[in-house]
């Protein structure tokens, strides 16, 4: 395709968007589009079809960042036992939460008529590296990459039940709907692969049935284009649905057939004079890529035996977390802009020690040895990685504190996520909980603060980062006042 | 100062605009949309009220309309906008050769007359109704809300009035005189979805359901975006918050108490007419079925009587059940010292952690795997004499799994385990969850295998039978992995034994005896000598293993599963409206949270939009009248608009959901009050007001668009061509499967599922839902009826609204994935398998195979060019399928997926290479005109 036609196509694609005020969030005159046009127009040739429509306007500031893994533990890990010690609840065990603490915080119904007796953590704490980062026992694989991570301890949402939660840490919003933080980055960066999506999903494969579905919202592109949802990574024989070829097909045949089509489509677009034409035309050879470029991206056979050492040995386990992690970095290094990793069942409501403790053998190793695979790669540097749930859980027993049944309920009021590389300061922890890890003492960050700050690693502005819909400039940090944490940036 | 770097600061351009807008008088007066609907002037000598309005427009731009389309594409276009289906070849060629005046007329009057018209508006009202046969939420359960569905295609079919059809289902319950079917059309308001989540509280959903009524009716009646209210006054609409907790109101007396699932009351009790074909259908494809399993079992029973006695007369051959592992390499993750003795008792030893993961890794001589057993001894050395080194004796199994591995491969695979059996299991409830065998398949801690309640000490056993027998090569080793994880711990295995077998069916369904273990040990010798249930379990033993047996009873276990689902419709419970005795007082939700009580509020509508009279009841019925009074403004402008949109691809106002200030303006405003006037004065006729439309020059020229047309107006808001656009993906489904002759046209019933890829639910669901793809004729029903899972809404869908919340705007964009979709989804392969065996068998020569298909999928006669490149590639596929036979009938096979029940005159039984390679390439071909831009667009 001739580049007047090509530099057409984005101008119509551009023009839908923008000349009328609709998407992109900022007033253009048609000076300014002028200007736009004539930029995109030279960026055009190495950009394709994968570019942003943004892409002329990014970043806002120089990023540190380029890409993003997001480390997703559905369910609500307890920063209780895995990384926010509080010694002291040993004098406090089965006493009545004070409601000094307490202040009124709303209970899920499921422990809202039960005393709120305090369970002190069920973990020894070490302390970890030059840092001396708080590191639970249950995350042994952990404790060695503690000074590559920096603790924030300070999280807190809005939302007590999971869904809710889940999609307002994925979205900003409690209701399905609006595009995830991977949609807003695909939206505004682009990818720097022109032949995978630029925003890959990937699931563990459980085989226990989970009481927490993952909605295809939480990849979901809202009231974005669903060009910029997430793509979901099957563990299945077609790892993007509909990938495969029918059996029996040979790519030789599936080439001629394409070619036909482009042939066929092409006498269309002459009479027709759509350039929509065009553009599927170029849609239709981007799969045909993908049909490629994903079985290679999947295929672990290359990888060597000292990485799956590294990754453990579930990671040998194709669909597990670990293999997904070996994934990731594969992504990582292919340019794929977001990377989210979904890893279920975090949802500990009885019998911390036996189901806290599975979750945690399934992810320390990997996850770990993620941290120092990016790290050996040099990859570390412009990837961030984020790990993290919708909310933590409670100090309070739910069930009997004093036996091995008990689990602990939601909390929403503070927990703990962890951020790595792409600009964040390692070997640090920011903010703190009072004594009993039920509110924030310092540093309180809000899921807001959270997309903030990764926005502006990304080199964008959260609040110059929107799209116009229904009359309002919609932006993934929302409406309420939203803060850059500079403190955790290198 | 620089003014052009605030970035709140204002443009030059909307300065200027400001100084234009004095200069002109500075005139404040109401928004478009608030005004009241009056009816403009038509010139006198306007030929057609459409034309009048969208050429006087053009004739200010200097432009004019586009020349008509030809005939082939306006029977196409209108097919679409009006049935969502493509017309054949032949009614084609039939209305371009109808040289009556009225041909057109007639030709859209005959659409209209159709029962798809009714189904194409129910897809559209079914997506801003936000329907779907699912909760949504965490729980995500089934309701059973279809009938409501039936009743939308049968409301647009009779052309119920718009203002009639909005009142029956805002308050068909309250109507004197209620009918069942006008209680049933209440349900529109309970499609929102309902929460079951464990820690909720019921009131919070049910305010949220009430919130999600009142966003819904300012969508899709008033095209104001109210939700922007539930927080805090509209920020540029006049509505107030207290006006959108007055319009809550009315519904917040409904008699439900945010339950989900199976308690989400009032319900209706209803018996659904459009069972009995489906129960028909799905009974006779029972009754094929059965007859299939019976041949089957004919011929499989003379397998089974012939390997019998050889089994028993000829080859005597001892028999040996089941095979130690032995030679097996032993590890354990915390640490124990596992040995194997001589007789295959693995040995536990050294440290005693309290939690261990044992693996045996062993490779296997066996022929192949079906059967895993593990032995469990006891002995003097072990606590209590029993079976573990922890401090009760006891053992605790949490999980067990398998899985294979290749010698220098670095990844794994798993192996899934079907059925798990021991010779005793604890009672779960009796100790903490532990006890059942079953649970160690779970991969849940939590519980898993124990044998405590058995008094004696003794020798236990588990079987687990592999869902698919294992053959392993000869660089392959089973692992078989012990996982003891239990929240107590301390009960680890010290002393156990691993065994395989090849057998199947009853073999590795009990601890006990195998049947040809018990034939073996029998006393007497000979055929005759087998007691009969020993024979009965011997044939099933068998027949496990045979597999057309199996194949066949599988599909009659499918036909069976499908017919009770469908008997279960005949009687369903359809959520509704109904009042509570008692009506809840509402109050204004401070900054919109559920229990922030503020001020107490009542029935009441935004008096900005238009005044309540008097002689209306406050209640939903009141409402619903309010809404389509002559004097509201916005309900019929922001219905013609949906009309606009679904005969144009976009509306007169770009914006359909929002008609406010933040809204777009409309492109036509005349054109659009004249239309709502027209519409409201005669009587809401919704099909008068489609053929008002296409029966304009308007809707008829052609959507050619030249180089300067493009340039001057990209998005058409002229109207100075025709619209061409990318039909929707569930109008290109039905529309593939009609060209195919394979659509089944019966309309309403309960919903049915459409081929998809294997997994996509368990994925989701880790696995509590699994998606069963309907078998025989249903499968190729209108994707109208297709289950919709609000967690997952159908794959082969796309660009869809996910019947979430209210979407009444259309999503169109053009990715990869929708290539791939349309390539590889067996709904398109299975249409293109349909379409080339008609090909192949009316057309002998190449070219008019290609002629033949091309007609079928696109309603014209292709050009010579176009033949040429599609004879081209169809006989490079040709060639190609026919130096390839293995794969050619892996390709046909996999193609013609489910035509054997589904349409079984298109089953063909080709007997050579050369035909099949033929009837291949035909399939590639006709695959290829599915995906042309032409058969995919509105043009």
């Amino acid at each position: 395709m001739s580049e007047s036609e090509e530099f057409e196509t984005l101008r119509m694609r551009l023009s839908r968007r923008m000349f009328l005020g609709r998407g992109c969030g900022l007033p253009l005159g048609a000076t300014a589009l002028a200007g736009l046009l004539a930029r995109s127009r030279a960026s055009l040739a190495d950009r394709g079809p994968a570019g942003s429509p943004l892409a002329p306007l990014l970043p806002h500031f120089p990023a540190t960042a380029r890409r993003v893994i997001f480390l997703t533990q559905s369910g609500g890990p307890s920063q209780l036992e895995l990384f926010d010690e509080k010694p002291g609840l040993e004098t406090w065990a089965g006493q009545e939460l004070p409601d000094s603490v307490r202040q009124g915080q709303r209970l899920t119904t499921m422990t809202a008529s039960q005393k709120q007796l305090i369970m002190p953590s069920r973990t020894k704490f070490e302390r970890c590296g030059q840092s001396g980062a708080t590191i639970g026992e249950w995350l042994p694989h952990m404790k060695r990459v503690a000074d590559d991570l920096c603790f924030i301890k300070s999280m807190y949402t809005d939302q007590i039940n999971h869904g809710p939660a889940m999609t307002q840490f994925l979205t900003g919003n409690q209701i399905p709907g609006r595009p995830t933080a991977g949609s807003w980055v695909s939206y505004g960066l682009g990818s720097e692969n022109r032949d995978l999506p630029d925003y890959l999903v990937l699931i563990s494969k459980m085989q226990r049935p989970s009481d927490q579905p993952l909605y295809d919202h939480y990849w979901g592109s809202g009231f974005l284009p669903s060009r910029y949802q997430g793509v979901k990574l099957r563990n299945a024989r077609e790892p993007v649905l509909y990938l495969r070829d029918p059996e029996g097909l040979s790519r030789e045949l599936r080439r001629g057939m394409l070619d036909g089509l482009a042939e066929l489509n092409d006498l269309r677009y002459e009479e027709s004079g759509d350039p929509e034409i065009l553009t599927r035309v170029r849609q239709y050879e981007m799969a045909f890529r993908m049909q490629t470029s994903v079985p290679e991206l999947i295929d672990l056979r290359d990888e060597t035996e000292a990485t799956f050492e590294l990754y453990g040995p579930d990671s040998r386990r194709p669909g597990s977390y670990a293999a997904n992690c070996i994934l990731a970095r594969r992504l990582a290094e292919r340019g794929v802009r977001f990377i989210q990793l979904f890893h279920p069942d975090w949802d500990h409501h009885s019998r911390l020690t036996s189901w806290c403790t599975a979750r945690c053998r399934d992810t320390d190793q990997a996850t770990s040895a993620l941290i120092t695979d990016l790290k050996r790669r040099g990859l570390l540097d412009d990837t961030l990685v984020i790990w993290g749930g919708e909310f933590g859980r409670g100090v309070a027993g739910q069930g009997n504190w004093d036996s091995p049944e008990a689990g602990r309920d939601h909390h929403p009021r503070c927990y703990t996520i962890w951020m790595a590389g792409g600009g964040i300061r390692p070997g640090m922890t920011y903010g703190a909980t009072d004594d009993f890890s039920y509110n924030v003492a310092e540093g309180a960050m809000h899921v807001r603060d959270l997309h903030a700050t990764v926005l502006h690693l990304l080199g964008i502005d959260h609040e110059r980062l929107s799209y116009r819909l229904q009359g309002l400039d919609f932006r993934l940090t929302g409406v309420e006042p939203a803060q850059v944490v500079s403190q955790i940036l290198s | 100062m620089n003014f052009s770097d605030q970035r709140k600061g204002l443009t030059v351009q909307q300065i200027q605009t400001l100084e234009r807008w004095i200069a002109e008088g500075a005139v404040w007066g109401r928004h478009w949309a608030f005004e009241p609907v009056t009816r403009p002037q038509l010139p006198p000598d306007a030929p057609h009220p459409v034309d009048a309005f969208v050429v006087s427009r053009l004739k200010a731009e200097g432009l004019t309309l586009s020349p008509p389309a030809p005939r082939h594409t306006l029977a196409r276009r209108t097919s679409f906008d009006i049935t969502g289906l493509p017309p054949t070849f032949e009614e084609i060629t039939r209305f371009e050769q109808d040289d009556s005046p009225d041909a057109w007329e007639q030709w859209v009057d005959r659409l209209l007359a159709s029962e798809h018209f009714g189904e194409r508006m129910a897809m559209w009202w079914l997506d801003a109704a936000r329907y779907a046969d699912t909760d949504g939420y965490q729980r995500d359960d089934t309701r059973t809300n279809w009938p409501w569905r039936d009743w939308v295609i049968g409301a647009f079919n009779r052309n119920l009035p718009f203002d009639q059809f909005t009142i029956e289902q805002f308050a068909g319950d309250l109507l004197e005189g209620a009918t069942d079917e006008q209680r049933l059309a209440t349900s529109f308001h309970r499609n929102h979805m309902t929460n079951g989540e464990g820690g909720r509280d019921p009131e919070e959903s049910r305010i949220e359901y009430v919130i999600d009524r009142v966003n819904t009716v300012g969508t899709v009646w008033l095209g104001l975006t109210l939700g922007c209210c539930q927080c805090h006054s509209h920020k540029f609409d006049p509505i107030a918050q207290r006006d959108y907790y007055s319009l809550t109101a009315f519904f917040n007396s409904i008699d439900e108490d945010g339950s989900a699932g199976r308690s989400a009351k009032p319900y209706l009790a209803y018996t659904s007419p459009h069972v009995a074909p489906a129960r028909r259908e799905a009974e006779s494809l029972v009754a094929a079925r059965k007859t299939r399993v019976d041949a089957a079992m004919k011929n499989g029973n003379r397998r089974f009587e012939t390997w019998l006695f050889i089994r028993t007369e000829l080859t005597k051959e001892p028999f040996q059940p089941w095979h130690l592992v032995v030679g097996a390499r032993l590890e354990a993750t915390e640490g124990t010292v596992l040995t194997q003795e001589v007789d295959g008792t693995v040995v536990a030893s050294g440290p005693n952690p309290r939690q261990d993961d044992y693996r045996v890794v062993a490779p296997v001589t066996l022929d192949r795997v079906t059967g895993i057993r593990l032995e469990v001894f006891p002995h003097e050395s072990h606590t209590k004499g029993a079976y573990s080194r922890g401090a009760e004796g006891h053992f605790l199994l949490t999980d067990v799994k398998a899985q294979v591995r290749r010698k220098g491969d670095t990844q794994v695979r798993d192996l899934v385990i079907a059925s798990a059996v021991a010779d005793h299991s604890d009672d779960p409830a009796k100790h903490e969850g532990y006890g059942n065998i079953v649970h160690v398949l779970d991969d849940d801690p939590r519980n898993g295998w124990s044998t405590r309640d058995e008094t004696e000490v003794k020798r236990h056993v588990a079987v687990f039978a592999l869902a698919t027998p294992l053959k392993l090569a000869a660089d392959e080793e089973l692992v078989f992995e012990l996982r003891q994880r239990s929240t107590l711990g301390d009960a680890n295995l010290a002393r156990f034994r691993v065994s395989v077998t090849n057998q199947r069916g009853p073999a590795v369904l009990t601890v006990g005896e195998m049947p040809l273990e018990r034939l073996w040990k029998l006393p007497a010798e000979g055929v005759e000598a087998i007691p009969d249930d020993l024979r009965e379990q011997l044939r099933e033993q068998y027949f496990a293993d045979d597999a057309p047996v199996v194949a066949a009873r599988e599909s009659l276990a499918r036909a069976k599963r499908q017919l009770d689902e469908v008997v279960a419709a005949e009687k369903v419970e359809v959520m509704v409206l109904a009042e509570r005795a008692e009506p809840r007082e509402t109050h204004l939700l401070v900054r919109g949270q559920w229990d922030k009580k503020g001020d107490k509020v009542t029935c009441d509508v935004p008096p900005a939009v238009a005044p309540w009279p008097a002689d209306l009841p406050r209640s939903r019925l009141g409402l619903a009248r309010w809404l389509v009074s002559r004097d509201n403004p916005l309900a019929a402008r922001v219905f013609v608009n949906h009309v606009w949109q679904i005969l144009f691809g976009s509306g007169l106002v770009r914006t359909p959901e929002d008609f406010g200030l933040q809204g777009e303006r409309p492109t036509h405003p005349e054109l659009l009050d004249w239309l709502a006037a027209d519409f409201m004065e005669n009587g809401w006729n919704i099909k008068r007001l489609i053929r008002q439309i296409v029966t304009s020059q308007t809707y008829q020229q052609s959507s050619r668009a030249t180089a300067e047309l493009l340039a001057r107006d990209p998005q058409n808001r002229l109207l100075a061509r025709g619209a061409r656009y990318r039909l929707p993906s569930w109008m290109l489904r039905d529309s593939a499967l009609r060209s195919a002759g394979l659509l089944v046209t019966t309309v309403g019933g309960p919903p049915v599922r459409p081929w998809q890829p294997d997994g996509v639910w368990e994925e989701n669901f880790m696995g509590r839902f699994h998606y069963e793809p309907s078998d025989g004729p249903a499968q190729y029903r209108r994707s109208l009826y297709a289950f919709w899972r609000r967690a997952i809404a159908p794959t082969f869908l796309f660009d869809t609204a996910q019947r979430r919340v209210c979407e009444v705007r259309l999503s169109r964009t053009n990715t990869p994935l929708q290539a791939l979709t349309l390539l590889n989804d067996v709904n398109y392969l299975n249409a293109s398998y349909a379409i080339a065996v008609r090909a192949v068998r009316t057309s002998r020569e190449p070219a008019d195979r290609v002629r033949e298909i091309f007609r079928t999928v696109l309603g014209r006669v292709p050009a010579e060019r176009e033949v040429r490149v599609l004879l081209r590639e169809s006989e490079k596929a040709r060639q190609q399928f026919e130096q390839s036979p293995d794969e050619t009938r892996a390709f046909l096979r996999g193609v013609s997926w489910n035509l054997e029940d589904g349409a079984p005159d298109l089953v063909v039984r080709l007997e050579t290479d050369i035909e099949r390679a033929d009837l291949a390439s035909a399939v590639l071909t006709a695959s290829l005109i599915l995906n042309l831009d032409e058969a995919i667009s509105h043009e």
